[in-house]
């Protein structure tokens, strides 16, 4: 996205809205990690508490997502860097 | 996917123009809902549909995985660039025939 035909107030309004749909994000990132990990992971219902094993794989599922969503960030940022100079 | 703001008008320092504004948000949010779309459906297909990861045995990404993430978000801008391509090509034959569906 372009910003420099914006001016001062203009992009001081875009950085307060850039900020507070960055929070948003960060909301929804986190609560559909706890469903994704919380499917994929929680089987053992004999008890209330979480297994060792179990314990091992929500952290193992929070890791890889984040690396995964890492990795795409990287290859989304190199998309649009090659396509705006074109 | 880079919407260049055209014009020369600077307008004066303090004001704050609403219809830029109105158009630099939806810009930013179709950014957001694509990349969100891209993490979720290569997560799929990648990652929660690799019987490795079955009970997650590891946090960090196998090589098969970084792998099948680079070609899927490859794959996912080609999608992009066709289905916009066809919606332009149907937008024009509609513009043409006077009428749109099949």
């Amino acid at each position: 996205m372009d910003f420099s035909q914006f001016n001062g107030a203009e992009q001081a309004h875009m950085t307060k809205v850039i900020e507070k749909k960055q929070m948003q994000d960060f909301m929804k990132l986190y609560s559909g990690l706890v469903e994704r990990c919380f499917n994929a992971c929680a089987q053992d219902f004999t008890s209330k508490a979480l297994t060792t094993n179990e314990t091992t794989c929500v952290q193992n599922c929070t890791d890889k997502f984040l690396k995964h969503s890492e990795r795409v960030g990287a290859r989304f940022a190199e998309h649009n860097a090659g396509e705006s100079s074109l | 996917m880079s919407f260049l703001f055209g014009g020369n008008n600077r307008s004066a320092e303090g004001s704050v123009d609403p219809a830029k504004i109105e158009m630099a948000v939806a810009e930013l949010d179709m950014i957001t809902d694509v990349f969100n779309r891209l993490v979720t459906s290569c997560h799929t297909k990648c990652i929660s549909q690799n019987p490795q990861n079955h009970r997650y045995v590891e946090g960090d990404l196998l090589k098969g995985e970084s792998v099948c993430i680079d070609r899927c978000t490859a794959k996912f801008f080609e999608v992009n660039k066709k289905v916009g391509e066809r919606m332009s090509a149907m937008g024009n034959a509609a513009q043409a025939t006077g009428s749109f569906g099949r």
